[in-house]
């Protein structure tokens, strides 16, 4: 049986709202691609443009082997259609027991999702998104309004994805998966800034830490706090 | 001193805390209350029982600012003077010393080149820094920020926070998510299910949390 490779090429690509636009080139393989970039530039419009949610002004993102695609936004009111969270997990496909327990909110299953807390709705949202198999998960800002413990749970589960394409958009600066592939969004266009660890050294958004760390010759190995601490202790 | 005693609303239950003059952080798991005592600290609550003190007054009775996590969520008007403005003349301040406190904010702020803009026009970022103008221009008694820093890029966070630190607010008081940001603070509140786990400078209070993932990443990695 033939095994189709996955693919996403954005060629030329252009995106344009009001006076502002973003351009894009590129190739997302099967792997795990973290792109950074400051607020306003252009990370959600990317995300929209890769789902098929947004129509770029010019040039063509073209997808290979991709049958199952989704997309979690910022704001997790608006994934919101259940009336329980039991009912949530439920509209999801998902076992409620399974996916609530995962992320101790079983003891709250019949409760409204917009009686969480913020971080509480965006864990039941993450935990139903990362539930399912999609060949191409696109995670707009998946850590905020996440404690701590979370975003390391979450960028632990996402470190696992070995299958499909996984795109992280993210102004993130302390927790961070082990990544495939860097990108930045700067000046209005999409950068491809390599594989780890090379891509580091040209990295403008890392975080202090890895700033500091290159500068003292400690060049981690990826970006996941493992990463981190192990490059700060060698000897 | 921000004094706390026998405080009960919903989950959250705080028998003595007491808070100095400074940056305070406040952090903790999701759904363990921060936001709920913000909003008591800020009166925007009132608690069920117990009292709470900012230099011998209830919240409700001195000036606070405060800055939710989404701000524009909280804009009432359209220009980003207007909005600046707002506080000031909520309290019927003369038209003149307004305009004056306004501008004077703006430039302390580098706003000046925005004064003019819609507010719906201006990016994330801007906004965060309009709604933190709006928070300042009345000379507040207590800051108050609820993880309005989850949703800014490093360079933006760091502009408010030069913001902040330059302003003469006695008390500030933040709910973060970012260790490192909380470990340069002055004081820091640890909660958990609606209680005061930890309080204390962010060595003492943090050396408490050592081996969870609450200690700062930067102190492992130096230390």
């Amino acid at each position: 049986m033939e095994v189709l490779t996955m693919k996403i090429t954005m060629d030329s690509v252009r995106a344009i709202r009001g006076e502002w636009s973003l351009s894009a080139r590129g190739t997302f393989s099967e792997g795990v691609h973290l792109i950074s970039g400051n607020i306003g530039s252009g990370k959600s419009t990317l995300a929209l443009l890769l789902s098929g949610l947004f129509s770029s002004f010019s040039g063509s993102i073209d997808m290979e082997g991709v049958t199952s695609v989704m997309v979690s936004f910022q704001f997790p009111e608006s994934h919101i259609t259940g009336l329980t969270l039991e009912e949530e997990c439920t509209s999801w496909g998902l076992d409620p027991f399974t996916v609530l327990s995962s992320v101790k909110l079983y003891g709250k299953k019949e409760l409204n999702p917009l009686k969480l807390s913020r971080g509480e709705l965006k864990r039941l949202n993450l935990a139903c998104v990362l539930g399912g198999q999609y060949d191409l998960l696109i995670l707009d800002e998946p850590f905020s309004s996440l404690d701590v413990q979370e975003k390391e749970r979450v960028c632990h589960d996402l470190s696992l994805r070995k299958k499909g394409i996984t795109i992280i958009i993210t102004h993130e600066q302390t927790l961070f998966p082990r990544v495939d592939h860097l990108w930045e969004i700067q000046n209005c266009e999409l950068r491809y800034l390599g594989g780890m660890p090379e891509a580091l050294g040209a990295w403008r958004h890392a975080p202090g830490i890895i700033k500091n760390l290159m500068a003292a010759g400690r060049t981690p190995c990826n970006i996941s706090p493992e990463d981190l601490l192990e490059a700060a202790c060698r000897t | 001193m921000i004094t706390i005693a026998n405080l009960r609303f919903g989950a959250v239950g705080i028998s003595s805390l007491a808070i100095g003059p400074g940056t305070t952080s406040i952090i903790g798991p999701n759904g363990s209350g921060k936001t709920t005592i913000l909003k008591i600290l800020a009166g925007i609550v009132l608690p069920e029982s117990g009292s709470v003190l900012i230099d011998g007054a209830p919240p409700r009775e001195i000036d606070t600012g405060w800055i939710n996590e989404f701000p524009d969520r909280n804009i009432l008007f359209e220009t980003v003077e207007d909005e600046i403005a707002s506080p000031l003349r909520f309290r019927h301040m003369k038209c003149k010393e307004i305009d004056s406190q306004v501008s004077l904010c703006m430039e302390t702020l580098g706003i000046t080149h925005l004064s003019k803009r819609q507010i719906r026009g201006l990016s994330g970022g801007e906004k965060v820094l309009v709604a933190l103008a709006t928070a300042l221009v009345h000379h507040p008694l207590v800051l108050i920020l609820d993880e309005c820093d989850s949703h800014l890029d490093a360079d933006m966070a760091g502009s408010a926070d030069l913001v902040i630190r330059k302003s003469d607010v006695p008390y500030i008081i933040c709910c973060t998510q970012d260790m490192e940001r909380a470990s340069c603070g002055d004081h820091l509140v640890y909660l958990e299910n609606g209680s005061v786990c930890f309080a204390g400078t962010p060595e003492s209070v943090f050396a408490s949390l050592a081996g969870t993932p609450y200690y700062p990443l930067s102190w492992k990695c130096s230390r």
